[in-house]
């Protein structure tokens, strides 16, 4: 963890609710994040982690609730205004959403291109550059589905990296890996992480989670029942629902600590 | 011997000049068709609720009705609202129309194949809709949609012979007036049929060139 500096919000949520149907998935969640700040969403499966990632970038319209980037309220009913938002915000995927058409380069390369508006030169180098930071560059070339599930997922995060986010959000970035695959992954994670990217993660692999968390919050039923630091949480937690879900982690993964 | 001489100085030069004129309505009602088609798909799957239902409504009608109805209307119906068009426009105007139905629905199923994580990676990295079906779903749409948009053109091809029934002279219409000229009917329709087969072989030979060309790793039914 690192040392705490001046503090700068990055990212502010404030009382973001969704509803499908009658259902509350993500109720009144509010959270916010300083710059180099990474916070951990845990909690059981369906409790909303990934409807609220998915609500922070408005992949889904949350129905109440505000969000603000560096200060500046989000218009996302103002299309241009979400747009150059999105920019801002990498995004990662459980199941990586590689587009199946283009190489690894290509995927890396066309939002410089068509969102950016880059030139080709420009796009190609910023695209084999990312590729070369999270060690693919000997498979720039790759199509998708000639990558192991790893490598994609490192394709997915050189393509949010080659954006210049100032926050990324992560949503359960290995739990669609192999066993073996999820150290390489990981490993980026703690890279981004060592070099001060503000994340915002939801995962189920608590032992590595709580080594880079600076807070981890523990969201069920579409609540945030709690929040704190990693040690805390997961040793002394206040609510005895979010001991029962620890416990059983830090039973299931191993040493925490 | 004297056959060979009449199949080579009256058969030979009019199905020549048949086949000239089918494709000229076969050429330009494939390609119109197939980007009305890729249109007319994408309207029906991304556009809003009126624009689908104003697109699907135009598949329903061009996709019911007989094609040989459909070239009537544009060709007898249409002069009474004051509208003329040759037998010639006529035609690519009706096979265009009818074309672009059934390449519509081709489009649509592929544009509904492509994996919706795709489209939530598209627009948090910031595309704007139209640019992510341009650059992101079309590409991959494309190539999914080909076997079967190859097939309507084959289709096309064969009923480009409708054309003759507005008046519109092509192969078939060629051979028709000299099969009832001579009688040789089995052996013109014969030629004529072996014409039709030779375009079809053509286009599907060229289909198969685009596929392989456009083959991507992991799409479809590739090997490695």
């Amino acid at each position: 963890m690192r040392a705490m500096g001046e503090q700068k919000e990055v990212l502010k949520v404030e009382k973001v609710t969704k509803k499908y149907a009658s259902k509350e998935v993500v109720k009144e969640a509010s959270l916010a994040v300083n710059e180099g700040e990474i916070k951990v969403l845990i909690g059981p499966s369906g409790g909303g982690k990934s409807t609220l990632l998915q609500c922070i970038n408005f992949l889904v319209t949350p129905d109440k609730g505000r969000i603000w980037l560096e200060g500046k309220e989000v218009l996302h009913s103002q299309k241009k205004n979400l747009y150059e938002y999105r920019q801002k915000v990498g995004m990662i995927f459980q199941d990586f959403n590689l587009f199946d058409h283009l190489t690894a380069l290509g995927n890396v390369e066309i939002a410089l291109l068509k969102v950016r508006k880059m030139t080709k030169k420009d796009a190609r180098d910023r695209a084999v550059a990312e590729l070369e930071r999270v060690g693919l560059r000997d498979h720039i070339r790759k199509y998708p589905a000639q990558l192991s599930g790893g490598q994609k997922q490192r394709v997915s995060i050189a393509r949010a990296l080659a954006m210049d986010p100032k926050v990324m959000l992560l949503d359960e970035p290995t739990s669609a890996l192999d066993p073996e695959l999820i150290t390489e992954v990981h490993a980026v994670i703690k890279a981004l992480g060592a070099e001060g990217m503000t994340m915002v993660m939801a995962t189920h692999q608590i032992g590595f989670a709580s080594h880079l968390a600076d807070e981890m919050l523990f969201m069920e039923d579409g609540i945030i029942v709690e929040t704190g630091a990693p040690a805390k949480l997961l040793l002394q937690a206040e609510y005895a629902r979010t001991r029962e879900f620890c416990a059983k982690l830090t039973g299931r993964y191993g040493e925490t600590r | 011997m004297e056959e060979l001489l009449f199949i080579r100085q009256d058969v030979l030069p009019a199905l020549l000049r048949g086949l000239r004129i089918s494709l000229m309505l076969i050429i330009p009602s494939g390609l119109c068709g197939f980007a009305l088609g890729v249109f007319v798909g994408a309207l029906r799957v991304y556009g809003s609720p009126w624009v689908k239902r104003l697109t699907n409504g135009y598949v329903i009608i061009f996709r019911g009705f007989p094609l040989v109805v459909q070239l009537f209307i544009w060709y007898f119906g249409l002069p009474h609202i004051g509208i003329y068009l040759t037998p010639f426009l006529a035609s690519v105007l009706g096979f265009t129309l009818c074309s672009a139905a059934y390449h519509s629905e081709y489009v649509r199923g592929a544009f509904q194949s492509i994996k919706g994580g795709q489209r939530l990676a598209a627009q948090a990295l910031g595309f704007t809709k139209l640019e992510m079906i341009r650059t992101i779903i079309l590409p991959q749409a494309f190539r999914r949609a080909v076997p079967g948009c190859g097939n309507e053109l084959i289709y096309l091809i064969k009923y480009s012979s409708l054309a003759y029934m507005i008046t519109c002279i092509e192969l078939t219409g060629e051979g028709k007036v000299i099969a009832s000229e001579t009688f040789k009917y089995t052996e013109i329709f014969f030629m004529v049929g072996l014409i039709y087969l030779l375009l079809t072989s053509l286009a599907t030979l060229s289909l198969r060139r685009i596929e392989d060309k456009l083959r991507i790793p992991g799409f479809d039914n590739y090997n490695p």
